[in-house]
């Protein structure tokens, strides 16, 4: 199975960064993992890569509930990025709600690919891999 | 000899004479002269003839004298009014009596008053032209015909007019008229009959007159030799009868349509008698009664009789006019209502002779009358009874009359209302579309309207209504007045936002269930997931060091977890049974003592805290509660304090209405609202870099608020610091 290439976890528990990271491991769903404790980091973060002009990840796994600058809040920033990607980047919304009210806001977002319930599993890793072939 | 007999003849003459001589002084006169034209009626001889006679036109003296001059002088009579007043009228001769050598010495007078004779000539005269009855003659011998004046001026021909008997009888108008009286004409002079007709002519120029022409005749050896007779001008009397006579038949016409009975009563007589519409009227049967009155008697109803009877008298007595009303029975049982009015003729001295009267069926007025009544009854019953608040309103907006219920919903006595307008007591903001629907019925575009509007109580509070007005019109179609119907619904209006704000409340508590179930699930979830994926990561790791790792992973989650379910409980709390524990608390004493329990705080930090709260300002709260959200707020401001700044917080209170309002406001880092406003009071909402930042304060400091009907609100600017205000029901 193919690789991804970069990856990000952007959340603020770290016990969910500690679990999903070894879950990718076990299956090699990618090299290298940027993790970021909420979405303020991760926009700073992924800005200053963008314009180092570094390779940008492919995959964004993103939770809704964190502190400073929330999920929503990240979306709508990242949005406004000027990112230097040649490929469009795959973001999934990763968070323990199952507030239906969530759920339906996620289709506000068209940047965002699916949602994904806690916690990852290795066969939603295989599902991300498949579309990211696509 | 010669002169004493003459003496005696002149003496004893039938006629006045009288001699007199040139002086005018009696010489000779006769006893008729003595008798007629002087007043003593004593010898008068040697007088002069004014001094010894009665007064004598001065026309009759004139004439004497001149007769001295030798000529004799006749006057056939004439009318001479004397310097007293008074009419003569005379006749004379007078003859000169001459001497041989021609001169006259004496004057024979003749003398003769026709005054009598020629007064009631005039009169006869003055009669016929007034009475318009002129006189004719017709000579059969010689066929000449003699019209008096009269005659003539009703024929309307001049005073030299002279027909002959055929000419006469053209004036008679064509067809019956003429043929009529050739008939009686004809008749009359063959068997001397005589006639007494009323026709019409047509006069000589053109007009057509009513004439009573009478005629006799005068018979000789049974052959008619003169007929004579009147003439008389009846045209305005006939006129009038003509038209007494259609008067009266269009009468009857109509009383015979309308059925109104007409009756007499002779009362010197006592006869009382109907024409046939009574009869109809009463619904019986002429030949059946023996008498009008017993016809009467026997219909009108027994209640009513005695009535019928005393208003009669009291119109023979001259109490008061006959004008009454009674019932009766016809013979198939049915009841009329009739109305009777009637004159009384009265004779020179005042007493009754007759009474002429008229009846008629008012039935069906008197039952619409009753009917009416029964209405208006039923209306001032409804009006008065009525729940709702009813009112007779005028075209200006005046009340006319208004209603009990009325007077209470609105607070005002029914002499209040009276002088006020209903556009005085309407709500502003309701008036103009009251104002347009009533335009609306004015101007014929509809009949009524209804709305919901506001008025003021006389007390001034607003009194919720809904207003039906319907038009009254005259018989004319006019605007007679309104009929408004005012439904009081205040209270149905009040308890309506008393649930209406019960609803709100129910919907905020829902949602907020609705979140925090949601937020439970979250946060319930997001450990137990952890715990579960840590638990299957033990179970598969081998490398010591790793499981260590994980196993203080555990440890960290299942604190979180039971964290949580504190953070759980505690909301959960606040939301249950708080406004049964509600006391007066002192927000002062509240201050002080959150104050002392932080001193050391303020004092690590080189804070300052500043109180300008009044002793008198107590509050409605579960004093646990207001403990723990002063310190929350006190404890935030030092938690999230400017770097760059030493903390000084400011608590500050007032009244507003019947709640009490304090401010906390600190020189801290501040919150961007515009990026956080909605957020700022969430359950595990943190906004800041801040290692003990967990997002439940705030959460829990709003839930304790609202869960003691108070609200907190949030001032905030970037590096600037923030302000909190809470509101809280002032005890």
């Amino acid at each position: 199975m193919n690789k991804v290439r970069i990856c990000c976890i952007i959340d603020d528990d770290p016990i969910f960064i500690y679990g999903t990271k070894r879950i990718m491991k076990e299956v090699s769903f990618s090299d290298t993992i940027f993790e970021y404790y909420n979405g303020q980091e991760a926009l700073e973060g992924l800005s200053e890569i963008s314009e180092s002009g570094e390779p940008m990840p492919e995959v964004i796994f993103l939770d809704l509930n964190m502190p400073i600058m929330n999920g929503w809040e990240f979306l709508e920033e990242f949005d406004k990025l000027p990112i230097h990607s040649e490929k469009k980047i795959i973001i999934y919304i990763v968070s323990s709600s199952v507030d239906p009210r969530d759920l339906e806001r996620v289709k506000d977002f068209r940047q965002v690919d699916n949602y994904i319930l806690k916690p990852i599993t290795p066969n939603d890793l295989a599902a991300v891999l498949v579309a990211t072939k696509m | 000899m010669e002169t004493i007999s003459l003496n005696l003849l002149i003496k004893h003459a039938p006629s006045a004479i009288a001699i007199v001589d040139t002086k005018l002084n009696y010489i000779n006169y006769s006893d008729q002269w003595l008798n007629n034209f002087t007043s003593n009626k004593i010898d008068i001889g040697g007088q002069h003839l004014l001094d010894a006679s009665i007064e004598l036109p001065k026309p009759l003296i004139e004439t004497l004298v001149s007769c001295f001059q030798g000529n004799e002088d006749i006057n056939e009579g004439e009318k001479f009014i004397l310097p007293s007043g008074n009419v003569k009228w005379l006749k004379w001769k007078i003859s000169p009596l001459k001497k041989k050598d021609g001169t006259v010495s004496r004057l024979l007078v003749y003398l003769e008053d026709i005054t009598k004779d020629r007064r009631e000539i005039e009169l006869l005269q003055k009669a016929e032209s007034v009475a318009r009855v002129g006189g004719w003659e017709v000579d059969l011998t010689k066929n000449t015909i003699y019209w008096t004046k009269t005659t003539r001026q009703i024929h309307e021909v001049d005073e030299s007019f002279l027909p002959d008997l055929e000419q006469g009888i053209n004036f008679y108008k064509k067809g019956i008229h003429r043929e009529k009286i050739t008939e009686l004409v004809s008749a009359a002079i063959e068997q001397g009959k005589p006639w007494d007709t009323e026709l019409i002519i047509v006069t000589a120029k053109g007009n057509e007159v009513w004439v009573r022409a009478k005629g006799e005749t005068e018979m000789v050896n049974g052959k008619c030799v003169r007929i004579f007779g009147t003439f008389q001008d009846i045209n305005e009397r006939k006129q009038s009868d003509l038209k007494y006579n259609k008067v009266s038949e269009r009468l009857k016409i109509a009383t015979n349509t309308a059925t109104i009975g007409i009756w007499e009563y002779d009362i010197k007589n006592n006869a009382l008698v109907w024409d046939n519409s009574m009869y109809k009227l009463y619904g019986i049967d002429k030949s059946e009664f023996s008498g009008v009155f017993d016809a009467w008697e026997s219909t009108v109803h027994p209640e009513d009789k005695e009535l019928g009877k005393s208003a009669i008298e009291m119109a023979i007595s001259g109490v008061k006019d006959f004008n009454t009303e009674f019932r009766i029975i016809l013979p198939n049982g049915k009841i009329k209502n009739i109305k009777a009015i009637a004159k009384t003729e009265r004779d020179s001295e005042g007493k009754a002779t007759k009474m002429i009267g008229a009846n008629w069926d008012i039935s069906e007025l008197r039952k619409a009358e009753l009917k009416l009544e029964k209405y208006e009854e039923s209306f001032l019953d409804t009006f008065e009874n009525s729940a709702t608040g009813m009112a007779l309103v005028a075209l200006d907006g005046s009340w006319i009359k208004v209603n009990n219920s009325l007077c209470t919903s609105l607070g005002y006595t029914e002499k209040e209302f009276l002088r006020l307008t209903f556009q005085d007591i309407t709500h502003p903001k309701d008036l103009n579309t009251d104002l347009e629907l009533l335009n609306d019925v004015i101007n014929n575009k509809r009949e009524s309207y209804q709305l919901e509007k506001r008025y003021f109580h006389k007390k001034g509070h607003i009194v919720y209504v809904i207003l039906t007005v319907t038009v009254v019109r005259k018989i004319n179609g006019e605007i007679s007045h309104f009929v408004s119907q005012v439904l009081d619904i205040t209270k149905r209006i009040e308890a309506e936002n008393k649930m209406q704000s019960l609803v709100e409340v129910t919907k905020s508590q829902n949602a907020s269930l609705m979140n925090f179930a949601h937020i439970v699930s979250h946060n319930l979830r997001s450990h137990s997931t952890n715990l579960n994926m840590l638990t299957s990561f033990l179970a598969q790791e081998e490398d010591e060091k790793e499981r260590d790792n994980l196993n203080g992973m555990m440890t960290n989650a299942a604190e979180s977890l039971s964290e949580t379910i504190a953070h759980l409980n505690e909301v959960v709390q606040v939301k249950t049974g708080t406004l049964e524990n509600l006391k007066r608390v002192s927000v002062l004493n509240t201050l002080i003592r959150i104050q002392k329990s932080i001193g050391g705080l303020f004092e690590k930090q080189d804070a300052t805290l500043d109180i300008e709260v009044s002793k008198l300002h107590f509050v409605h709260a579960v004093p646990a509660y207001l403990d723990s959200i002063f310190l929350n707020i006190l404890t935030n401001a030092l938690k999230y304090r400017s770097p760059d700044r030493t903390p000084a917080i400011k608590i500050k209170s007032i009244i507003n209405e019947d709640k009490v309002l304090i401010s906390f406001k600190d020189n801290g880092q501040g919150i961007d609202l515009d990026r956080h406003g909605d957020k700022i009071f969430g359950m595990y909402k943190t906004f800041h870099k801040h290692k003990d930042s967990k997002g439940i304060g705030l959460f829990i400091t709003k839930n304790q608020i609202e869960a003691m009907n108070g609200s907190i609100g949030i001032e905030s600017k970037v590096n600037e610091g923030t302000t909190i205000h809470i509101e809280l029901k002032q005890a």
